[in-house]
């Protein structure tokens, strides 16, 4: 039984963003994030929006899919914005009911930690939206490969990385498997205590375990077979190379970043 | 003379593990076992489970060291630390469990594992991917993740992983063991075409009769031993002795032999040959 | 009379309501007669491990019903619950569920989410280690310890102990050796014999069906494409073979050799059956 297991939220595509290269993505990308924490005014964090909204528009990945990225924070966006509402003070008050107090920093500051926690999400899910796992962990091996250097087993790590996105779904259907046949025979995950719950967990854990070593021994054998020895001496089918469009890419980044220093310095700061 | 691939001169094995009491102890697997692969040839090794087979494609490329004796392949001897990774390249693997053996997330990624590990130059390495998946009927899949593969799929590309390192000789330990008949089908029709066309050596370790029948020879083993050597007819003309080592014979055998039938008969249209030709020449 | 189970217009989807919606079980309604084996055959993908997991409960119907001895196993949550020891199922390699410190603490772990006191758990454990072929010396060990095939029949005995009044076996020979396929069949037959249950055995061994079943259920695309007694069944080779089954060897045999204008018998599945054909056949010619 095939079933449609997705890690990660990989959305296939074909547009400009989605053929970056993964390690230009990688690092633009935390470097987007650091320059959201540096915007200081309205005007500075329009820019970084403006660049979430075109950098969506551009991956053609459906705004439902975007919108859905957000939902997991619509709680903490709630929650800030209630804090700063009532309890930031400064500036014209708005509003005031006995010990309440609304006032116009308050509302400022509000709307700009929600816009800056938007577009931190935005940007991070459309680095996932664009990039599958497997991308993600080679580009992050190569990017990291120079640390060998500091005898950090990056391969090592990355190999790892990579046997588990391979495996998860054949674990998610194994431990379906396994609690059928516990179910069958009387197994009740359901009902019953924590505690009870948990010991219930016993009889697909073990077998769980036990077959997972048995793999990891298979597995081990197999790739011995084909002459795995580790790092040294491998060379990858799949080479990257940067193209023009990531250093447009790059230099459409470091213009914004630019920018923002700018509108910074020229005008006053919110928070 | 045809070169050897693999030769086994009086070979011995025994395990080395620790009982409940977690007591080291013995357990001898395989006995004084001679035996020789040559080059282009298609070879099953049959037994039932527990007769030592799976311990013998083991021994074929180095992943087990013999216990006495001594294991060749192509002159180079399996003990021999240093050239474990020569064997390898000789020698190839396929194993039981068709998961157990992928370790990437695409089906080319995982072709490519083996060149990759050999240090082949990459535009190399996509030529080769792209020949083994072809030759193994898995080309369109090439882009699918593992998970989504069916048994034979899985087997296929495992075939295709051990094709792209160029060895000369491919062992499947019980490759279809876990298979549905479907799946069987694919992989045998996969290894026979390869032996055949790209003149691969082949060793098939299996417990279905209907597999060894299609090999040029067939090795029976049993309790560690090799009992009975030959071509598959006049192996399995043997049916007492094969059912006394827990095996069975082609049904087109069995039906031929219980009705007195000199001839040795291997495949359903010989078994009709002989039985239309019995019952004619009865009127 | 009650069927033992009776499925009345079930369709159960993959991907419900998604785009990717399909039916694993498209309407499909039969009977299971009590004391009857069926065998039920199928390609990969026809629906007949979904159907299975039907009958115990273990997957609620998008529609139609499933009962068992009369009931709607999803009438209440008793209901479905008392299902699962009802109907025991026995899933392909089911070696590797075993969990439990010793066999005989696995194999009662049926029985004791049954509640049942100390003294029937053990009485059942000890009862169906026979009917699998457990050795006495390997209910104290460690099911790990045990050999594959060792650990197959504890795991069987495990499913046997909750004395299901039904019980599904799907694969039980998957992966097995000649001899292994043997002693499984056997197994099967004998417990049948001895407690009168009714069995069901999903197979792709058309040679073990044929052996073993008392009617055939062919499940092809999600639907019941044919059903009936291992004759009616087998007879119809050619549509066998259009759904991707194959009949067994002999059966083959002696199909071609109808072809060939031999006047056979046309419902041969065993190599005993063959033989006795054919020496009829000569010894009654050479008699006139």
């Amino acid at each position: 039984m095939i079933r449609e297991i997705t890690i990660g939220q990989y959305y296939p595509g074909k547009s400009w963003l989605h053929k970056l290269d993964p390690r230009m993505k990688l690092i633009l990308t935390l470097a987007v994030i650091v320059v959201i924490f540096i915007c200081k005014n309205f005007f500075s964090l329009g820019v970084i929006a403006l660049t979430a909204v075109l950098a969506a528009a551009v991956s053609k990945v459906p705004a439902k899919m975007i919108l859905k990225s957000l939902k997991p924070i619509v709680i903490i966006l709630v929650f800030t914005a209630v804090l700063n509402i009532f309890y930031t003070a400064g500036g014209d008050v708005y509003f005031e009911w006995w010990k309440i107090q609304i006032t116009e920093k308050g509302v400022n500051t509000a709307i700009f930690t929600m816009v800056r926690i938007v577009s931190l999400v935005v940007i991070s899910s459309l680095l996932t939206y664009t990039t599958t796992p497997t991308m993600l962990t080679d580009g992050l091996e190569r990017i990291l490969s120079p640390l060998k250097v500091f005898k950090i087993k990056v391969h090592t790590l990355a190999m790892m990385m990579t046997l588990a996105l391979r495996f998860i779904p054949t674990l998610i259907e194994e431990i379906d498997r396994i609690m059928n046949a516990q179910k069958a025979r009387g197994a009740d995950l359901e009902t019953g205590s924590i505690i009870q719950r948990a010991k219930a967990l016993i009889p697909i854990f073990i077998p769980l375990m036990v077959s997972s070593f048995r793999r990891a021994y298979e597995l081990a054998f197999a790739m011995t077979c084909r002459c795995y020895t580790g790092g040294d001496g491998r060379t990858r089918m799949k080479q990257m190379k940067l193209a023009l469009r990531d250093f447009a890419a790059l230099a459409a980044v470091v213009v914004i970043t630019g920018g923002i220093i700018v509108l910074n310095h020229f005008f006053e700061a919110v928070l | 003379m045809s070169e050897k691939i693999i030769e086994f001169n009086n070979v011995s094995f025994v395990y080395d593990i620790d009982d409940e009491e977690d007591q080291a102890q013995s357990v001898p697997a395989l006995f004084g076992i001679d035996l020789e692969i040559n080059k282009g040839e298609f070879v099953a090794v049959l037994g039932h489970n527990g007769s030592g087979k799976s311990t013998l494609a083991k021994l074929c490329n180095a992943i087990y060291e013999p216990t006495s004796g001594s294991v060749t392949v192509k002159g180079i001897q399996a003990t021999d630390e240093d050239k474990a990774d020569e064997i390898r390249r000789i020698v190839g693997m396929v194993f039981q469990n068709p998961d157990n053996q992928i370790v990437a997330t695409i089906v080319e990624d995982d072709v490519a594992f083996g060149p990759e590990n050999l240090g082949v130059e990459p535009k190399e390495i996509r030529r080769r991917v792209d020949e083994a998946l072809k030759a193994v009927n898995m080309y369109d899949l090439r882009h699918r993740e593992p998970y989504k593969l069916s048994g034979g799929q899985k087997q296929r590309v495992a075939i295709a992983g051990v094709i792209a390192m160029q060895t000369e000789c491919i062992v499947l330990d019980e490759p279809t063991a876990m298979l549905d008949p479907m799946g069987r089908a694919e992989v045998m029709q996969t290894v026979k075409r390869l032996n055949k066309e790209l003149g691969i050596t082949v060793v098939l370790v299996t417990h279905f009769m209907d597999e060894a029948v299609q090999a040029d020879r067939v090795v029976v083993m049993d309790s560690g031993k090799i009992v009975m050597q030959g071509t598959p007819r006049e192996i399995f003309s043997q049916a007492e002795a094969l059912r006394s080592y827990g095996l069975d014979v082609p049904q087109s055998t069995d039906l031929c032999h219980l009705l007195g039938i000199q001839k040795s008969v291997l495949t359903v249209d010989e078994c009709v040959d002989e039985i239309a030709a019995l019952l004619g020449g009865a009127q | 009379m009650t069927h033992a189970i009776e499925i009345k217009n079930l369709t159960h989807y993959y991907s419900k309501g998604t785009v990717q919606q399909v039916a694993a079980i498209d309407n499909v309604s039969l009977t299971i007669e009590k004391g009857e084996l069926v065998g039920i055959i199928g390609h990969t993908g026809s629906g007949k491990s979904t159907l299975i997991s039907h009958f115990n409960g273990l997957l609620k119907p998008d529609s139609g019903q499933v009962l068992v001895d009369g009931v709607d196993i999803h009438k209440d949550k008793e209901t479905l619950r008392n299902t699962r020891f009802k109907v025991g199922l026995c899933f392909q390699y089911p070696e590797y569920q075993l969990f439990e410190e010793t066999v005989f603490k696995d194999i009662a772990f049926g029985p004791k989410n049954m509640k049942l006191s100390d003294n029937e758990v053990k009485e059942r454990v000890m009862k169906a280690a026979a009917f699998a072929g457990v050795k006495g010396e390997h209910l104290n060990k460690s099911p790990f310890d045990l050999s594959g095939g060792e650990k197959r029949r504890a795991a069987i005995a495990g499913v046997l102990a909750m004395e299901p009044q039904i019980v599904i076996f799907d694969e039980p020979a998957a992966g097995l050796d000649p001899k292994g396929r043997k002693d499984l069949v056997e197994l099967i037959a004998n417990y049948r014999r001895q407690t009168g249950s009714t069995v069901i055995i999903v197979s792709h061994s058309m040679e073990d069906i044929a052996s073993m079943a008392d009617r055939v259920i062919v499940m092809n695309n999600a639907s019941v494409a044919m059903q009936g007694t291992v004759d009616e069944v087998y007879s119809r080779g050619d549509e066998l073979r259009s759904m991707g089954l194959n009949v067994p060897e002999i059966t083959e045999i002696f199909s071609r050799l109808r072809a060939r204008g031999i006047d056979v018998p046309a419902n041969i599945y065993t190599v005993a059956d063959g033989v006795e054909a054919i020496k009829n056949l000569t010894s009654g010619r050479c008699s006139e």
